[in-house]
């Protein structure tokens, strides 16, 4: 089990986490010169992580997802993650295989596919080799 | 997997939310537990019996295990 200073730092790192990919937002946009785009961004990011900020105050399982505390919600934290990515690999091979059927080159869903691919097999040999 | 959790829990007069909060976990995990339809890990399981004075085993008790 973890300690509770680990804990805080994790759910506050993960409110960052979301405000800060609003800044990355914001930065891509004012560099695409659209930066009015950039502000609704964050706005939104910033609305989101506080959203959630105010109902983990009530909901322990938004908590747990938030500071994994909690093992049991960290396991299902897990379980959602690879049912997302499932999700995402189906988006991918059909985007692939649509894009191709239109004559196309299956840019960029090759290369989001290969990424993937590689993460995964990094990720299982990193975890083997850690027991 | 069964166990004693809530027998004991009750038998120190304490509330889940009680039980969760000296054991760092959620009110969710310990009505689970009891309920037996979450399994703790082995820490946590470990970290359970000391709580209570007592050993794992004598709080989890697995179906196919004769006793």
């Amino acid at each position: 089990m973890q300690t509770t200073s680990r804990n805080n730092r994790q759910y506050w790192g993960t409110l960052a986490l979301g405000a800060g990919i609003g800044v990355v937002y914001l930065v891509g946009f004012v560099i695409g010169g659209k930066p009015l785009d950039g502000v609704v961004s964050l706005a939104i990011m910033v609305g989101f992580t506080g959203g959630v900020a105010l109902i983990a105050r009530r909901s322990e399982t938004v908590r747990g997802l938030l500071d994994h505390r909690d093992e049991r919600i960290s396991g299902i934290d897990l379980r959602a993650t690879a049912v997302t990515a499932l999700a995402m690999i189906a988006v991918v091979l059909v985007g692939f295989v649509v894009d191709i059927a239109r004559g196309g080159s299956g840019w960029p869903w090759y290369l989001i596919g290969a990424v993937g691919g590689l993460a995964y097999i990094a990720a299982v040999t990193i975890f083997r080799v850690r027991g | 997997m069964k166990n004693d959790v809530r027998e004991r829990r009750t038998a120190h007069g304490l509330a889940q939310g009680e039980l969760a909060h000296a054991l760092a976990v959620s009110r969710q995990t310990i009505n689970s537990i009891e309920t037996g339809r979450y399994t703790p890990s082995l820490p946590l399981a470990i970290a359970i019996a000391h709580f209570f004075g007592t050993t794992v085993e004598e709080i989890f008790h697995a179906d196919h295990v004769e006793e």
